[in-house]
């Protein structure tokens, strides 16, 4: 079976376990993939201070916008959702709780909602003009 | 036929979560400070000054973000290489994967030392 072949068998099998582990891998290998995306990027962007401070607060002020403080938001939805799961995924491996693994992840999932909430309140004050675009100056 | 356990993905396997365990604290700290609550009051926006003011607001934030980049780095690509190796890739495909995402982990943890450098 060539590599392109094995890749489409996983595609087209997640879809048939309907259980709520199945949903948890991928949506944790997902996450994963997205915040390496993200974590390569931040890099990237905060590298500028390598150039001086000038280019440091230049590029800052390109992704200060009420765009990006939305992508903040599914960035921490991102790191919430990998950080509590994976918590589950590690107290089920290391101390045998795999049999209450459903338990945890209704758990996991009433938390990322309460913290979202939260987030999401922490945000707002991104959305003000005066805090975006180098308005505030 | 029985197949043998390599100890090596064992190894990683237990480093994904001890390191996932140490990045709970990082990044809730890390996210607090840097992307909620970080002054934006008195600069209006995040700049060079606000953050190099954070920054050097304590030594620790040195100890901090040595342990904290090579950790975070190490579990994104440990995590992306144990997705790409259940796709069983021919083995001639997974040592070019391997060798590109090592050097992938170098190239930040440079990049990272330098920024932060500029930055305290």
């Amino acid at each position: 079976m060539s590599n392109g072949d094995k890749f489409k068998n996983i595609i087209s099998d997640i879809g048939r376990n309907k259980n709520v582990g199945n949903f948890s891998f991928w949506a944790h290998r997902i996450t994963g993939i997205g915040l390496s995306i993200y974590l390569l990027m931040h890099f990237y962007v905060l590298s500028s201070a390598i150039s001086g401070a000038e280019s440091f607060t230049a590029r800052m002020n390109t992704v200060q916008n009420p765009f990006f403080a939305v992508l903040e938001i599914l960035l921490i939805a991102g790191v919430l959702f990998h950080m509590l799961n994976g918590l589950r995924i590690t107290l089920a491996d290391f101390f045998g709780w795999s049999r209450s693994h459903k338990l945890m992840f209704t758990v996991a999932v009433i938390l990322f909602v309460i913290l979202m909430i939260i987030v999401i309140i922490m945000q707002l004050p991104k959305f003000l003009p005066e805090n975006y675009g180098g308005g505030g100056q | 036929m029985a197949e043998r356990v390599s100890n090596k993905s064992l190894i990683t396997w237990f480093l994904q979560r001890i390191s996932g365990l140490f990045l709970g604290f990082f990044l809730i700290t890390h996210l607090n400070v840097h992307h909620l609550f970080h002054d934006i009051s008195s600069h209006g926006i995040i700049d060079f000054e606000s953050v190099h003011a954070n920054l050097s607001s304590s030594a620790w934030w040195k100890v901090y973000y040595f342990l904290f980049v090579p950790l975070i780095v190490f579990h994104g690509l440990n995590g992306l290489w144990q997705i790409i190796a259940d796709l069983r890739l021919s083995p001639g495909a997974a040592t070019i994967i391997k060798i590109l995402l090592w050097l992938l982990g170098i190239i930040l943890v440079v990049t990272a030392t330098l920024t932060l450098n500029n930055l305290f």
